[in-house]
């Protein structure tokens, strides 16, 4: 990478480091670390909410999956307005006015300490695991793309992150949020306009040769439970997902509880239901403009940089025979592409259209090769959709605006990753530590306990991430291991608010509601977003039975 | 007694809320208005 790109980077994270160190002020107290003495504004909590959601896996996975697959991704977010607005009256009132540090801290209030320690682990257990294959996401294109082993590329995000993250607490990991907000959004513009600008076709036609992939098909109405990603899916299952998430995860719940009021709680999550979904299509449609312009300039054949060099080295005459191939279509499907953009009439454009498609079929043929020879030669998942966009930021944007893209990777990982870091640490020292081993010490004692748990977490999930690296499409593992958890979690909190639910039913809810999820992720082929519907709707009604069989009181 | 102050604020509160919710439901509307022209207009 040039170096201009690189002290854009440097510059950027140094930045990030530094003014996370200088909020450390005001944390002294553990209502300072955790919880930012609840003095933060709407605006702030909501950028903050934004970017913890917002992680590298979408700036490289789902940006890929546009390029891919096109727009129906988006569905998955459909259920997140109805969610916020649902959670505003609900769940947010309910945490922010108990005085609780952590989500889990409340369900021993409602129900036992039982409840509360279970599903503490649990978001131990799901978030632990997901903040290394959120740090692997980026890691692993990174040291692909630069050249640099793993560790240092983990390292390049993981450390600084730590770093801030211990210092400043959550009023770090807020501020850092904002800066790398609008760092994102202004990367993920700058990559737009860009591509408009150097497409060699208008908007029109561009538009028409996407479509013409069923890149542009973003509604699926039919009911499928199969079906990954469908409106139905998006909608109530997405709901769910975001109600748990938003509503009953440490590292968003930790956001909320940091604002001034109430009020302010609700409008920060209104943030996202305002900006969530254009946010996501321009995600997919960066995606989708790159798959366009890769239809007028040459693309790799694969597209990760380490499996091409593995390839190239050991089957050196079978992959440029197979390159060779892949020119002489890819000119042929270019000369169709300008012929359905400058077509005469709609006849040249049909035929120039049927040309197109027929040429698409035969370069997917070509990859498909190109794929399996990369996966016998390497013996690992050729699945290079990460590296889609990454490759073409780095040879096709001018140089500074690769560095801003890079940069704005790097913020969207660290944003996620401090979030998730400082839950974590949050959880530990207050469900377990405080809770369990030490109850009665000093604030200092676990403000130096909070930085130390930070610290570890930390390295663990570095660790994950070298080892993690492996796995397929990262933003579909990301969101498998939490709908395995989060319908259940969110049923629970469900439970919290029905006054004849009680801790024994609730308990008992939780792991039926576990095991019934577990049974249809591992036996069936329901989709993943059903779950969480699943896992809500089992623990609520076995609560409910169990609750009302019983002779427990409630609590006073 | 009611407190003719406190039900101001809560009306106000309310004609706040439901002023959001309309906002954030019209934003709403026009991506998805957008994203479903899209693909009227341009999908196979």
């Amino acid at each position: 990478m040039h170096w201009i790109n690189w002290a854009i980077v440097v510059v950027y994270v140094a930045y990030v480091v530094i003014d996370g160190i200088r909020k450390s002020k005001d944390t002294d107290t553990i209502a300072g670390y955790f919880a930012a003495n609840k003095s933060l504004s709407w605006w702030v909590v909501g950028l903050s909410v934004m970017a913890t959601q917002l992680s590298a896996v979408t700036m490289i996975g789902t940006t890929g999956q546009g390029a891919t697959d096109g727009l129906r991704f988006v569905q998955i977010y459909f259920g997140l307005p109805l969610a916020m607005v649902i959670l505003g009256v609900t769940i947010v009132p309910m945490l922010h006015g108990s005085g609780v540090f952590t989500a889990y801290e409340y369900l021993e209030r409602r129900f036992d300490s039982k409840t509360r320690s279970f599903t503490a682990f649990l978001f131990l257990l799901s978030r632990g695991m997901s903040v290394g294959t959120i740090m692997a996401a980026p890691g692993v294109v990174f040291s692909a793309i630069f050249g640099i082993p793993l560790v240092w590329a983990v390292a390049l995000i993981g450390v600084p992150t730590v770093i801030y993250t211990m210092v400043g607490g959550v009023q770090a990991v807020a501020w850092a949020d904002v800066k790398q907000m609008v760092l994102i959004v202004v990367a993920l513009v700058a990559i737009m306009a860009v591509l408009l600008i150097q497409m060699p076709i208008n908007p029109h036609d561009a538009l028409t040769i996407a479509g013409s992939t069923g890149r542009l098909e973003t509604f699926d109405f039919s009911f499928n439970l199969n079906e990954t990603y469908t409106f139905w899916s998006g909608l109530l299952g997405g709901t769910f997902l975001m109600l748990s998430y938003f509503g009953t995860d440490q590292s968003q719940v930790q956001r909320f509880l940091t604002a001034r009021s109430v009020t302010e709680a609700r409008s920060s999550l209104l943030m996202s239901a305002y900006w969530k979904i254009p946010l996501q299509a321009l995600v997919l449609l960066v995606g989708v403009g790159v798959f366009v312009y890769y239809q007028f300039v040459q693309p790799p054949l694969l597209f990760n940089p380490t499996h091409e060099a593995a390839v190239s080295a050991e089957r050196g005459a079978a992959y440029q025979a197979l390159e060779e191939e892949y020119s002489s279509v890819f000119n042929l499907r270019e000369a169709a592409a300008v012929g359905v953009a400058d077509g005469d009439n709609e006849a040249d454009v049909a035929a120039a259209m049927e040309t197109f498609l027929a040429r698409e079929a035969d370069i997917q043929v070509i990859r498909g090769e190109a794929l399996a020879m990369a996966e016998e030669v390497t013996g690992e998942s050729s699945r290079d959709v990460n590296y889609i966009i990454p490759r073409f930021v780095l040879s096709e944007l001018p140089i500074g605006l690769a560095g801003l893209f890079i940069a704005g990777v790097i913020a969207a990982a660290m944003s996620s990753i401090a979030a998730e870091l400082n839950s974590l640490a949050t959880t530990t020292v207050i469900d377990f530590y405080r809770r369990w081993v030490k109850p009665e010490a000093d604030d200092a004692h676990y403000l130096r306990v909070s930085r130390g748990a930070t610290a570890l977490w930390g390295v663990f999930a570095c660790f994950v991430a070298v080892y993690a690296a492996t796995l397929g499409s990262l933003i579909e593992v990301v969101n498998r291991f939490g709908s395995f958890f989060y319908g259940s979690i969110l049923g629970v909190f469900l439970l919290a608010m029905i006054p004849r639910a009680r801790s024994n039913g609730a308990f008992a809810g939780l792991i039926t509601g576990m095991a019934v999820v577990g049974y249809f992720n591992f036996m069936t082929d329901v989709a993943y977003l059903w779950q969480n519907v699943i896992g809500a709707v089992v623990v609520v009604t076995v609560g409910l039975v169990l609750s009302g069989s019983g002779g427990e009181q409630a609590k006073a | 007694m009611t407190d003719p102050d406190a039900e101001a604020g809560a009306a106000a509160s309310d004609s706040r809320f439901r002023k959001t919710l309309t906002q954030v439901l019209i934003v709403q509307v026009l991506a998805l208005t957008f994203l479903g022209l899209l693909q009227l207009i341009y999908a196979a």
